[in-house]
């Protein structure tokens, strides 16, 4: 017997039982609809969770330093001049043999994966206005960190809207030591911000070495937005600080790196070498990969991926949780199927004889059966996706509209991803497959003639 | 010429509580190719057993019983229902067909179990109802057709799938005399005009001897000598 046929002959005995059938399928779909109702909040969750981690930026970043080699130490004995200069050529040999210089940002760009890179540029600084005046941390920040981390929310102003301006951002906790009573109204305000920068090779020093002589130079800044540092685990990585400017702007103003004595050596050098450089991977998931290849090159890298990982099996234990009470009502409605085919072939037992007695064999009525409780499951497997949809929105709207009374942002509760979608159809069939396995087996096994002579 | 059907010392034994039926007793008979035979007796002579088993409807209990040369009681279940789709053709006293098919889906059932396509099928079965002049009551139902026309769908159906043995059930027992009359006359041109193997299972023998060439008795399980007709 044709599939076609066996399909053709389920479709028209469930045409001839309709309420049977809308019932059974009824049943199946208030079971899927449970089950996808459950798991979707589950994948929700998750998206809420995780989406905002991944967010933050900082599952996504990897922070890479040189990886130093042991280098040659400087004997000691001489006078002054000569221990400065082996001092300083034994900081040249102890440079890194792989540096972390603009030819190094240009190879980690490079690597399949990565978004973005850009060095990590911290300086401290002297920040004036009016009275106030204090030494504290400066840091760039690049134009792609907008509307993450941190800066996900501004408490006062807004984002930098170029890399050009001399604008800056100050931390809410900076803004208050300025001026406590009114933190946002330092926006639009102009900051002077001194800082340590290499002197050119005109106004060095006779006999100090190039890049040994410091200035100090100073530069206004304008104000433009305030920001808050947040609990949790996404601090908005390294480029948090007191005072935040933009990255292209920190790194054409030749600022002096002066975080330690190895940062002080490594201006000695010709080029430009950084201290450490941020990453940032396409996708959280590359990160993994991306840390590898960095890793192959020579150079240090740390990320907090594996952080992810672990908070992606809490939540896979949680959707499985929440897949299981979202399957007694689908157990139950797979009751009803065994139900309904069992009712079904008492019914049909003369027609099963017939069947038989005109040539048809036990596959035949074993797979019609089989097709039928099928048939059912996909039925209610539709419908519950449709269901457990149109209820969700509707919690979804009412614990919005209670959420944004309560002064908490909308979020969206439940999600149905296609996988979902699919899973449940396919889950929905496998269970009305076992559920009709055992009235098929039974109606393939029924004695003919005691079936015919069923009334 | 070759025999249709030969059974030897066929036994079928049922168990009742602690009591054995013995429906069939050692029954040995041959029926030739092209026959139209009369089984006669009286109810539960075993008749209606032995139809079943030619059938391959139940097993036997001992005995052999061969339809064209190939034993039944050493085929399995899926072979069985092989032979009833291919080799015979059953007519029953109450007719069996599915309430809820036409006329001619019932008549392409057998054939949609033997796998032939849909278009082919329905051809077939609608020049089959034309032959037993139900030409204009094919999209009926059983319940809308009469005793003597479900009758002659039932043999449409028995003749879907080109069978070489017919074998009907008291396809008479529910119907009115001249209906009867018709019926078996129906049965009679088919034996003669197809050479198709009939074996007619009825109580009736007076009618069946205007029909069938021979009868077969059976009392008891056992078969009484054969007359001629």
């Amino acid at each position: 017997m044709r599939l076609a046929d066996t399909l053709h002959l389920a479709l028209r005995n469930l045409r001839e039982a309709k309420l049977r059938t809308a019932l059974t399928a009824l049943g199946v779909a208030i079971g899927i609809a449970s089950l996808v109702g459950m798991v979707s909040f589950g994948v929700a969750m998750q998206d809420q969770v995780l989406g905002n981690l991944l967010r933050s930026g900082v599952f996504d970043s990897i922070t890479v330093t040189a990886a130093p080699r042991a280098g040659q130490r400087g004997r000691r004995g001489g006078n002054a001049a000569e221990r400065v200069r082996e001092a300083v050529d034994a900081a040249r040999q102890a440079t890194p043999r792989i540096r972390l210089n603009d030819e190094a940002l240009r190879r980690l760009a490079a690597i399949d994966g990565v978004k973005e890179v850009y060095p990590d540029v911290r300086v401290p600084v002297e920040v004036s206005f009016g009275d106030f005046s204090d030494f504290t941390g400066a840091t760039g920040v690049p134009l792609s960190a907008r509307g993450q981390g941190v800066f996900q929310r501004m408490s006062f102003g807004q984002f930098f809207a170029n890399g050009a301006d001399d604008a800056c951002l100050l931390s809410l906790e900076f803004a208050r030591r300025i001026n406590d009573g009114a933190p946002g109204s330092l926006v639009g305000k102009e900051l002077t911000v001194g800082y340590a920068s290499a002197a050119t090779p005109g106004d060095s020093a006779a006999g100090v070495p190039p890049g040994m002589n410091i200035q100090r130079t100073e530069r206004k800044f304008r104000v433009v937005g305030i920001v808050e540092r947040q609990a949790g685990p996404s601090p908005g990585g390294a480029m948090f600080a007191a005072v935040m400017i933009p990255l292209a702007k920190a790194r054409e103003m030749g600022v002096a790196d002066l975080t330690g004595p190895q940062a002080i050596l490594r201006q000695l050098s010709d080029e430009r070498i950084y201290s450490t450089v941020t990453v940032k991977a396409r996708r959280a998931q590359d990160t993994e990969n991306v840390e590898k290849k960095i890793k192959d090159m020579g150079f240090g890298a740390f990320s907090i991926a594996d952080l992810l990982e672990s908070q992606k099996k809490a939540f896979i234990l949680l959707d499985l949780l929440l897949g299981l009470v979202g399957s007694i009502a689908l157990t139950v409605a797979s009751l009803g199927i065994v139900n309904t085919m069992v009712m079904s072939i008492l019914e049909r037992t003369r027609e099963i004889g017939i069947m038989k007695a005109i040539g048809g064999g036990d596959q035949d009525v074993r797979k019609i059966f089989l097709v039928e409780a099928s048939l059912i499951g996909l039925l209610g497997g539709v419908f519950g996706i449709a269901l457990g949809w149109a209820v969700g929105r509707v919690i979804n709207v009412g614990a919005n509209y209670y959420l944004q009374n309560q002064g908490v942002p909308a979020a969206n509760l439940f999600l149905i991803p296609w996988w979902l979608m699919a899973g449940a159809i396919g889950f929905a069939l496998l269970v009305s497959l076992i559920a009709g396995s055992f009235p098929a087996m039974r109606a393939a096994r029924l004695d003919p003639i005691q079936a015919l002579r069923h009334d | 010429m070759s025999l249709a059907v030969e059974t030897r010392d066929l036994a079928k034994h049922y168990t009742m509580g602690q009591s054995v039926v013995r429906a069939l007793d050692g029954v040995t008979i041959a029926l030739e190719a092209g026959e139209f035979v009369g089984l006669l007796g009286t109810s539960g002579s075993g008749k209606s057993t032995l139809l079943n088993l030619v059938a391959g409807l139940d097993h036997p209990t001992s005995g052999s019983l061969k339809v064209f040369d190939q034993d039944l009681a050493q085929m399995s279940r899926q072979d069985l229902a092989a032979h009833r789709r291919t080799n015979v053709g059953m007519i029953f006293q109450s007719f069996n067909l599915i309430p809820t098919m036409t006329a001619v889906e019932n008549v392409a059932l057998p054939m949609m179990f033997a796998g032939v396509a849909r278009a082919e099928r329905e051809a077939r079965a609608r020049a089959l109802l034309e032959q037993v002049g139900l030409g204009e009551r094919q999209a009926h139902r059983p319940k809308e057709l009469s005793g003597g026309e479900q009758q002659r769908v039932s043999i449409a159906r028995a003749l879907a799938n080109d069978p070489q043995i017919l074998l009907a059930d008291e396809p008479t027992g529910n119907l009115d005399s001249r209906t009867a009359q018709e019926i078996l006359a129906r049965l009679q041109d088919l034996n003669t005009r197809t050479l198709r193997t009939i074996l007619l299972v009825t109580h009736d023998a007076s009618l069946a001897s205007r029909f069938v060439r021979r009868t077969i008795t059976l009392l008891d399980g056992k078969v009484v000598p054969e007359t001629p007709s």
